[in-house]
């Protein structure tokens, strides 16, 4: 039977196209055209059809025989009926609440598909900062309101349907503090972004305050997809399959100097082509022009094609110029030609259905990525089967499984280190050198024939291994199988009364091995990471959280205008942490196999750590609403912590939120609705495992007698819990029927008695003492502005926008201390927390500045630097951030477009310390204040003067008299642009950007042209993601890459530059 | 209905109310929380012996600074460049850390051993003793290293910022110390056993090694306070080493981690093409025609006609670059993996005891009997024979050797005590003999360099009282002298 109709608006009659209609319980549905009409194939057992559309009320029209429905639908009333779930699950209606919550809808985050969803969450949330890191699998940065606590990784809380889901990452010390490693990635990427109904962040401490000790970072819930009650047999089948590809952003890449080939500088001999080497290398008894082979830097002779010069490819027999001569000229190809493009296949089929007292989901989603880095991939399955059954009228069971396989080959090595030749790339590199001849002789070879070996007589790598032998033989694997689910009950005692009660289960395995082939350069690698020549290495880690929930919820009307509800619960949580890292020592013995019996040396013992954590919650809330104006609420929760020592174990959380809906007061026809809230909370963090008591090493022993010595850190019997007291209050505005709608907030969040490794004296016996002091300050203004600026008969344009500014300010360390120090990273740079300032300060020496404010220039013509390592250079945090989402519709096709704002965050470039030094960017190789190239050697009169044809360059600055510097110093040598010459401070770049994060154009087919198909809904998109970075600061680099999540960001080093994703994706339904 | 609603939450309460098992939860599974003292104090001698043995620059440059070796191509620290491998840092973590830490620890968990067996109760108070003697060691080093450093709030996590002390009230506290152990040992007991691995708990023998230890502090600091050197080495002597075997050597075993740190560095992981001898005392020996030369490097072949060879005894010069090939290398006893760690010999005292000799104090022979014997006893340890026509060399024996007895005894105790970079150094700092390179970057500094500078660790984390300390020494830099050093 079929019915049709239209869709209008009972404001103004217009016709309401992309109205859905559904006949009620069945997954049978359709849209209104442009025009807001529709046809509907229905069963002929329907009885009732749904209306829906985005700001109306849903309508239930009971069929009663008719074949054609017309309907105006009224907007709704924001007052009741939008139901969100806030913190534990709980269903509450939105207006009643104290404190902002924002929820996006599941299609606004699988709009693109990624290897992360957290990615597609940038820009789409007020509150929420986002850094997606480039890295291949990489992990992706998420910080609700700021940092709060000095150390872990102040990661926000993931919730799967209620059930925490794990976020942790295993990324290794030496990787986070920016030495040579890998980016596992961050686990909540395991949630596959087709399952995902909605997205919804609790930002403040009053929304998360039932969650206790672990609420302080705030709470990112995500709820699955589920099927639905129907009343006939009918299934209901999605697909999605979509397919993209990437290539590298030649905007975050370097833009290299053409000009000029290997060298230090003109030092390598003495004759007319110092930047070369002179010797007689054939043995024919005349000297030779040779590449300074050894050398990782372009600070050398200019290319000149009449110049021939004995290159790498000289030197190997399987080249085919072995023992030629070739022109100096720049490469054909650079660099960038190592990236390839990057497939991904997404592709997901979701059956759903039930019956009348029965509901399932079934999904299962393949993504298949293949990495721009050569040998790269990430591909991942995820099954998840979800059900529900009415037993009886008052009982329900839900069970839910959850299986996820990841398996990750040839990610990207980050840091400083040879195993990361984007390290290379950026910073040390050979401009004469054709990356697509060193991928020639590797494919020829199979060997690590590198551009940069230690001499023509001696060929092992000196600094750097052919890149394609990186990629294709020192390759990671990684592997992690999860699995996760629930079962829960809830019953209903009487109307006023529920019961649920849920166990759950988060557990997976990981291993991650990690490859050094015989024949590389040696390098840091393994347990202890002492430098050799190969190796292997496996991490394997078992991870087991479970959580079981008790709540009853009671809920009545007291008298016509008060509601009260209620609830009381309890939480259980256990988890266990096993892992173990193990490596070859000394190098392998046999060839291609990477296994730790082929250890040469005896195997040092293994890092081992078995970690067990228990908390214990009970809690209680209460809620009141008077006239549906006045809402009060208050929760209370107390958690025993295993983590705090007996005496300190018990915890108590208390949040008292209000709101006030002041339009229910004032006749204001403009005003749909408008509401202030206002809320105080305390929430906690009971500190990390293993904190209390203190350890012996043990070391292998000596001739029997045992070998123990003290830990390096003091810990602390007497721990305290971190403890974070927040205060916000907010608007919420909705406006001129509904066509703009408001939220903000502000608020101050204070940390006090954190939990953090206070580095101290050696002579105290320790490197750290574990310490309950210190006081952290967020404060902050956060807004959503969402508004429909056009809506005409055929066309609709809706923007939200989302704009956060979180301020954080270090109040106290411990005692009078004012500076503390938390990590350093290559080239000296050292993230620190300063007294007064943002936590996230960057410290480094810099210039010395004369009192006019000019930096001093020394006699010599190079800057002075300070002596001080502690200055501030630099501050990590953004000043704000925002995101600009746009969605305009037309008829059948839609567009919709994110733009990604952050302004301000500073960023420290070691690839620029290091790179400008050695000469590859091509600022290293333009004209100077004369108008002659500024490589040309510095030429000076009898008289001090310059002539007119000199090279070289005069640093900004003064001399230490205050007049202006006029010493010429030359360009053509590692002094010059780089670290040599200059202060740590001249490396600090703004890490603004503006960026179009996605765009997607999609086309639904018309209802029309599928009636006679099964298929009821076909739509097909083009996704581009990372499109385009409108503006940035940080020349050659995306200011987003790094090296992974975590509470250090500013900081790069032989990062990656950022993909561009073009793709296709088509979603069937039927 | 109300019946299965309190059930409910009767089961989840009592559910909840488990918290016992979390002080188990809390206990590291995988390191020990209980130990004995005995292994802490096994872990800090193999620390400090690996500390005093290894040539890794990251650690201990003394053999460079002492101008034994010279690097080839890694010229950092040679050239008095510390703050490139934080060797400051290193040398306070290890020696607090890996050291002192540790045989504080074991004095506490020693302690805590109750006993009423009255040779048990000797046995305890027998360690606590040696313990002392070992911190006394490392403590004085540390002295000699930087001058004033902290004591007397030293390891305790308590106090994370403790005060530097008085370089000579240090040693002042140290030679006390050595005499309260002294008095209190006890050699009708045993001590650590098996778990010295020194002496094997030989509570006689660290009597000796305390004598000994108490004459090289009394000298250290015979220029700085006369009387005090005089009263340390006079109630000393008779207690002293009496030959090699009561040397204090550490025995390395054949395999790592617990082999030689030289045999580790240079050949297990390869680096040994990263030193040579340097000049400046291979040219003192050939000078000597000292046969000990075969003992300690390698000779290389210098000749230039093809098929004869001339082998020689050639440093490389100190400081500068030097081709691996064209100059003597460590010998090959020295890089084996069972070569001993050397804390304290028997040699080193007698050179200490004719000196005290000539300083007019009362040691019981002649400055010339003690250097004939320790020049001797030095032969006999690296044995190499016929000392008797060493020491009836003019430019050997102790009547016409060049010079005063600063230069005599100078010269033949640095050569005496090669590879023992910091007392070598020290040697040439209290006695200014042999006269030493000038590296290239001296320029830098002025002269040559007579201290660390503290560590940038300190400045962080312990600014205040690393201000005070660098103004107390005089300025906290490379020339500023430890105040043993007067000329």
């Amino acid at each position: 039977m079929k019915i049709n109709g239209m869709v209008t608006s009972s404001d103004d009659g217009s016709p309401l196209p992309g109205a859905t209609i559904a006949v009620k319980n069945t997954t049978i549905s359709t849209l209104t055209d442009a025009q807001g009409k529709y046809v509907l194939d229905v069963p002929v057992d329907a009885k009732v059809l749904v209306f829906s559309f985005a700001g109306m009320k849903n309508q239930d029209i009971t069929i009663e025989g008719r074949t054609v429905i017309n309907i105006a639908l009224v907007i709704e009333s924001l007052s009741s009926g939008e139901e969100v779930i806030t913190a534990l699950g709980i269903t509450r209606d939105k207006a009643s609440l104290g404190y902002p919550l924002q929820e996006v809808a599941g299609q606004e985050i699988n709009k693109v598909i990624t290897d992360n969803f957290i990615n597609s969450m940038s820009g789409k949330f007020a509150g929420v900062y986002v850094k997606p890191s480039d890295n291949i699998g990489g992990s992706t940065n998420i910080i609700i309101r700021g940092t709060r606590s000095f150390i872990g990784d102040n990661q926000a809380m993931f919730v799967v349907d209620g059930v925490p889901f794990d976020n942790s990452n295993t990324n290794k010390s030496a990787q986070i503090h920016g030495w040579n490693s890998f980016d596992y990635g961050n686990n909540a990427a395991d949630i596959n972004p087709y399952d995902i109904e909605s997205v919804s962040v609790l930002r403040g401490a009053a929304a998360t305050a039932l969650y206790g000790s672990r609420a302080t970072n705030g709470v990112v819930m995500i709820k699955t997809r589920k099927g639905s009650l129907m009343t006939g047999k009918k299934i209901g089948v999605n697909i999605n399959s979509g397919v993209s590809f990437g290539v590298y952003d030649k905007s975050t890449f370097p833009a290299y100097q053409t000009q000029y080939g290997a060298g230090y500088g003109p030092v390598h001999s003495g004759g007319q082509y110092p930047g070369l080497e002179e010797y007689d290398l054939d043995g024919d008894g005349t000297d030779d022009l040779v590449v300074p082979f050894y050398v990782d830097g372009s600070m050398g002779e200019k290319f000149d094609p009449d110049l021939m010069v004995y290159q790498w490819e000289s030197l190997y027999p399987e080249s085919e110029s072995y023992q030629q001569k070739t022109p100096w000229v720049a490469p054909e190809n650079l660099p960038g030609t190592f990236f390839k493009t990057g497939v991904t296949f997404s592709n997901n089929i979701e059956i759903v259905g039930g019956g009348d007292r029965s509901t399932y989901r079934l999904s299962y989603t393949n993504f298949n990525q293949t990495g721009i880095m050569p040998n790269s991939y990430l591909k991942r399955n995820n099954f998840i089967l979800t059900a529900t059954n009415n037993l009886t009228k008052n009982l329900k069971v839900t069970a839910s499984a959850h299986y996820i396989n990841t398996r990750g080959k040839g990610r990207n090595s980050t840091g400083y280190g040879a195993d990361n030749v984007l390290a290379s790339f950026r910073e040390w590199f050979q401009m004469n050198v054709d990356m697509k001849a060193q991928e020639n002789i590797y494919n020829k070879t199979k060997r690590n024939l590198t551009w940069n070996p230690f001499a023509a007589d001696y060929l092992e790598p000196c600094f750097w291994d052919n890149p394609y032998w990186v990629a294709y033989e020192n390759y990671e694997t990684d592997g992690r199988d999860r699995i996760t689910g629930y079962v829960q009950a809830d019953y209903k005692i009487a109307s006023f009364l529920n019961l649920m009660g849920r166990a759950s289960l988060d557990t997976y395995s990981n291993l991650q091995e990690e490859r050094k082939a015989i024949g590389s350069l040696s390098g840091f690698f393994g347990v202890g990471r002492p430098d050799v020549g190969s190796g292997y290495s496996r991490f394997d880690q078992t991870f087991k959280e479970i959580n079981i929930d008790f709540i009853a919820n009671f809920n009545k009307e007291l008298s016509e205008n008060i509601n009260l509800s209620a609830l009381l619960g309890t939480n259980i949580r256990r988890l266990t942490d096993d892992r173990v890292f193990a490596s070859t020592n000394g190098g392998l013995n046999i060839a291609d196999v990477y296994a730790l019996n082929v250890s040469t040396d005896p195997m040092l013992p293994p890092d081992e750590m078995y970690q067990q954590i228990g908390t214990n919650g009970f809690f209680g809330g209460v809620s009141l609403s008077f006239f549906n104006m006045i809402f009060l609420d208050a929760t209370y929760r107390m958690d025993q912590s295993s983590t705090l020592p007996y005496e300190n174990r018990n915890c108590f959380y208390p949040s008292l939120s209000g709101s006030f809906m002041f339009s229910e007061l004032l006749d204001a026809s403009w005003l749909r609705y408008g509401k202030i809230r206002l809320n105080y909370a305390e929430v906690g963090n009971g500190g990390q495992w293993g904190y209390l008591r203190d350890i012996y090493v043990a070391a292998p022993p000596f001739d029997m007698n045992p070998v123990v010595s003290g830990s390096d850190i003091k810990r602390i019997s007497d721990l305290k819990e971190e403890r974070t007291k927040s205060l916000e209050a907010g608007l919420e505005m909705n406006m001129f029927e509904d066509r703009i709608r408001l939220d903000a907030t502000v608020y101050q969040a204070t940390t006090t008695d954190q939990i953090f490794p206070f580095e101290v004296s050696f002579a105290t016996g320790y490197t750290i003492r574990l310490l309950n002091a210190g006081e952290m300050v967020n404060r902050g203004v956060e807004a959503s502005l969402t508004g429909v600026p056009v809506r005409i008969s055929d066309f609709e344009w809706d923007i939200t926008i989302n704009w956060t500014s979180n301020i954080n300010e270090v109040k106290k360390l411990y005692g009078d201390i004012q500076n503390q120090w938390f990590a350093w990273y290559q080239g000296g740079v050292a993230f620190c927390a300063r007294v007064g300032e943002p936590f996230g300060n960057i410290q480094g020496n810099d210039f010395v500045y004369h009192e006019n404010g000019q930096p001093i220039v020394k006699p010599n013509g190079y800057y002075q630097k300070s002596s001080e390592w502690d200055k501030s250079i630099g501050d990590m945090n953004p000043d704000w951030i925002g995101g600009i989402n746009n969605a305009f519709r037309y008829k059948d096709v839609s567009l919709s477009f994110l733009i990604d704002i952050q302004k301000g965050g500073d960023i420290y470039s070691a690839d620029l310390w290091y790179g400008l030094a050695s000469g590859l960017y091509e600022e290293t190789a333009g004209l100077n204040d004369l108008g002659n190239p500024v490589r040309d050697p510095v030429l000076q009169n009898s008289d001090g003067t310059y002539d007119q044809a000199s090279g070289g360059l005069i640093y900004d600055g003064v001399k230490a008299d205050g007049t202006k510097n006029t010493v010429r110093i030359p360009g053509n040598d590692i002094r010059a642009f780089g670290y040599v010459g200059n202060p740590m401070g001249r490396y600090v770049y703004d890490a603004s950007f503006v960026k179009l994060r996605e765009l997607v154009l999609t086309y639904s087919l018309p209802g029309a042209l599928m009636e006679k198909t099964f298929i009821t809904n076909v739509s097909i998109s083009l996704i581009g993601s990372n499109l385009w970075i409108i503006h940035k600061n940080l020349p050659h680099a995306d200011p987003e890459a790094g090296y992974g999540a975590g509470n250090f960001q500013g900081f790069q080093c032989g990062v990656m530059p950022a993909v561009r994703n073009f793709g296709i994706s088509v979603n069937l339904q039927f | 209905m109300k019946k299965t609603y309190l059930s409910f939450i009767l089961f989840a309460v009592l559910f909840a109310a488990c918290t016992d098992k979390f002080d188990d939860f809390n206990t590291d599974k995988k390191n020990p929380v209980i130990v004995e003292g005995n292994a802490l104090f096994t872990s800090a001698q193999l620390s400090l012996a690996d500390q005093i043995s290894t040539p890794d620059f990251n650690y201990n440059i003394f053999k460079l600074w002492a101008q034994y070796w010279t690097p080839t191509i890694n010229l950092e620290e040679a050239n008095y460049d510390i703050q490139s491998r934080s060797v400051p840092d290193s040398t306070f973590k290890i020696y607090y850390l890996n050291v002192l830490e540790d045989l504080d620890e074991a004095a506490r968990l020693i302690t805590e051993e109750t006993t009423d067996n009255q040779s048990e109760e000797i046995n305890l108070q027998n360690r606590l003793y040696i313990i002392d003697l070992m911190m006394v060691y490392a403590y004085h080093h540390l002295v000699d290293i930087f001058g004033d450093i902290p004591y007397s709030e030293s390891l305790d996590p308590e106090k994370v910022m403790p005060k530097y002390d008085d370089a000579f009230t240090i040693y002042q506290d140290l030679i006390s110390m050595i005499n309260t152990a002294l008095t209190g040992l006890d050699d009708s007991e045993g001590s650590f056993g098996s778990a010295d691995i020194i002496y094997g708990g030989d509570v006689a023998a660290w009597i000796k090694f305390g004598n000994s230890l108490k004459v090289k502090l009394g000298i250290i600091i015979a220029d700085h306070d006369a009387g005090l050197a005089e009263s340390a080495i006079e109630s000393a002597v008779s207690g002293v080493f009496e030959s090699n075997n009561d040397n204090a050597l550490l025995y390395y075993l054949s395999s790592p981690p617990n082999s030689n740190p030289v045999y580790d560095m240079l050949i297990l992981d390869g680096h040994q093409n990263l030193f040579v001898i340097a000049n400046t005392i291979i040219d003192l020996m050939n000078g000597l025609g000292d046969p000990r030369r075969e003992a300690y490097f390698t000779a290389v072949d210098t000749s230039t006609e093809w098929g004869i060879e001339k082998l020689a005894y050639v440093g490389g010069i100190y400081g500068e670059t030097n081709a691996y090939d064209q100059y003597s290398h460590v010998s090959d006893p020295i890089l084996e993996a069972t070569f001993p760690g050397i804390l304290l010999t028997y040699d080193e005292i007698l050179f200490y005891l004719a000196e005290a000799a000539e300083r007019g104090f009362s040691v019981g022979q002649t400055a010339e009997e003690y250097y004939n014997a320790a020049i001797n006893a030095s032969f006999e340890f690296w044995g190499i024979s016929d000392v008797g026509s060493y020491l009836a060399k003019p430019a050997v024996a102790y009547a016409t050797a060049q010079g005063n007895w600063n230069e005599k005894i100078g010269t033949q105790a640095y050569i005496a005590m090669y590879l023992r970079g910091l007392e070598g150094y020290t040697q040439w700092r209290r006695l200014d003999f042999p006269v030493f390179n000038i590296p290239p970057a001296i320029a830098d500094y002025n002269e040559i360099p007579k201290r660390f500078t503290y560590p940038i660790s300190e400045q962080w984390y312990n600014n205040e009282n690393y201000t005070n300390a660098a103004s107390a020494v005089g300025g906290d830099e490379l020339t500023t002298r430890i105040f043993w050093d007067k000329n």
